[in-house]
């Protein structure tokens, strides 16, 4: 898959992309409104995409049933529909018309329409944003099975919902695209040097932005990340570079209770809200600052972690 | 340019139970009903009474129903999402015209039954209805092309109820402006004299102007209206 790059006032708007696509696996990428729109905008004219778009409706007097039925005549495939409704959860809304669901199952509904897609890849536009716990769940099932035969292209603003079903996810935004590490790797295993037991002395951190030397208190910060080698300090929204690595920060911040909750991330546990179960293998964490911000969590950081919260 | 039937049935199964559920369209179909009622009590002598009746019909079922169809689909984006899925241009323009094609043909054989009018030729007037249906219905594709909503889909249809039915009178100011004699050509004015033409003493050189007429306008709307489907949908 292949994006043209795109120049707004004589800028750089779009780099040139180029996604390595395989079956059995979907790329997210996780940018705002107005690159998703162009990114759809490339791939009109090709027939080998079907397109989700955020603004999907519905035929809205008809029943579940009767849609799906729809679906499976109009797509010409052989499956029958009481398997479908088991197979889609919806037994119990059979009977209900679209126009009387709720909203979330509304969208969850109107999603399938991917199900039934011909097309070998899938692009979909914000599929996580209106679903509740529950729909996101059986979506991301759905999901995970289509990938076994296509690819999947999800195109959303928000981290958290990239990674709920996601295996490689980019970020694209004014510096440009670049994947986030979000892999799960168990053989990781840092070395972990002996800790400076009495280290209460006055630990600022200090970041970079515009040539200008920034200083955070450690509490300020939400969390740390490392994109492509380079370390990005979250704080209040904003991002600021740092020169330290994240072994380095963690040994520093460890007693302003910070954790190394991934390879690749370091989060301020005071500000985290929830941890979120995707599937038995995939978490994260949400914090509690302004924006919503959420950070991925490792299988095998979970049991440190819960130690550390004692729960 | 492929039809498959199974995948036009299916759009015309779909569009049957939403086209029924939905009662601010589908209350349209008793509308011509209720005017034959109300045009039986006139003497049925009158000429032309039948003739108002089905302009009026045509325009209400056949074009605003199929407007209304093709654009409430691009209002809720379905009709994108239909064409990512196998069914050509032709299987969902078929389905959904077939659909307005069987209401119109039941509605207007219940209005025919009222007003109790006996053609001339049984096998000229069903032909001249179903290419008028046809015409009518390739109008409301069009004006559905145009419209995004299916509140603009009932105001486009309004200059086509204007020209449309009004051609017949328009005729009758021929005198006074002749620039009005393009009217005569129209296909609704064609209908009043096809329903003109008395059963006494007539022969077909008298209804074969009108039905030749009725069927270029068919042809040629019909043409336009799947060709500017394909460009429309292209643009968007």
């Amino acid at each position: 898959m292949q994006f043209q790059p795109m120049y707004d006032n004589g800028e750089l708007f779009l780099p040139k992309i180029e996604l390595n696509m395989t079956s059995n696996q979907s790329i997210g990428i996780i940018t705002d409104l107005k690159r998703k729109q162009l990114l759809m905008n490339q791939l009109v004219n090709y027939s080998e995409y079907y397109l989700f778009r955020a603004g999907q409706g519905e035929y809205m007097r008809l029943t579940v049933e009767e849609l799906i039925t729809f679906l499976i005549k109009v797509t010409e495939r052989n499956e029958r529909v009481a398997l479908l409704m088991d197979y889609f959860a919806l037994k119990e809304e059979r009977k209900v018309k679209i126009k009387d669901l709720s909203s979330s199952k509304r969208m969850y509904v109107t999603l399938l329409r991917v199900f039934f897609a011909h097309q070998p890849t899938l692009v979909l536009e914000e599929p996580y944003f209106y679903l509740e716990e529950q729909d996101r769940r059986h979506f991301k099932r759905i999901l995970d099975d289509l990938s076994k035969e296509k690819q999947i292209l999800i195109l959303t603003s928000n981290l958290e919902d990239a990674i709920i079903s996601c295996d490689a996810i980019y970020r694209l935004n004014e510096s440009g695209f670049h994947p986030l590490d979000i892999r799960d790797s168990e053989e990781d295993k840092q070395e972990v040097q002996k800790q400076d037991e009495a280290n209460i002395t006055l630990q600022k951190i200090s970041t970079k932005r515009n040539d200008k030397v920034i200083l955070f208190n450690p509490p300020e910060i939400d969390f740390i990340e490392s994109i492509e080698g380079s370390i990005l300090v979250h704080v209040g929204g904003g991002n600021y570079d740092c020169a330290l690595t994240l072994t380095e920060l963690e040994q520093r911040l460890l007693n302003f209770g910070f954790f190394r909750c991934h390879r690749s991330y370091i989060v301020n546990l005071q500000k985290v809200r929830e941890i979120i179960t995707w599937t038995k293998n995939s978490y994260s964490l949400r914090l509690n600052t302004g924006q919503d911000a959420v950070v991925p969590l490792s299988r095998s950081k979970l049991h440190e972690l819960k130690a550390l919260l004692n729960i | 340019m492929s039809i498959s039937l199974k995948r036009a049935r299916a759009i015309f199964v779909k569009d049957y139970k939403e086209f029924t559920r939905n009662y601010a369209v589908s209350i349209m179909l008793i509308f011509p009903i209720i005017l034959a009622l109300l045009f039986r009590s006139v003497d049925p002598s009158v000429p032309g009474i039948f003739a108002v009746v089905l302009n009026l019909s045509f325009v209400i079922l056949s074009c605003f129903t199929q407007a209304c169809l093709i654009a409430e689909e691009k209002e809720r984006n379905t009709l994108r999402s239909l064409m990512m899925t196998p069914a050509t241009t032709m299987d969902v323009l078929f389905g959904k015209s077939s659909l307005v094609f069987v209401m119109s043909a039941v509605v207007l054989g219940i209005v025919t039954y009222i007003l109790g009018y006996e053609p001339t030729s049984i096998w000229a007037f069903v032909a001249v209805i179903i290419l008028s249906i046809i015409l009518y219905t390739a109008v409301g594709t069009i004006c559905g092309l145009f419209s995004k909503t299916v509140l603009e889909a009932s105001l486009t249809i309004l200059p086509v109820i204007f020209i449309f039915t009004g051609a017949p009178w328009g005729t009758l100011l021929v005198d006074d402006f002749p620039i009005f004699k393009v009217l005569e050509y129209l296909p609704s004015t064609q209908l009043v004299y096809f329903l003109e033409v008395r059963n006494t003493g007539f022969t077909m050189g008298d209804l074969f102007p009108p039905l030749l007429i009725t069927l270029a306008w068919t042809v040629v709307l019909t043409i336009v209206s799947v060709v500017l489907y394909q460009r429309r949908l292209k643009d968007e």
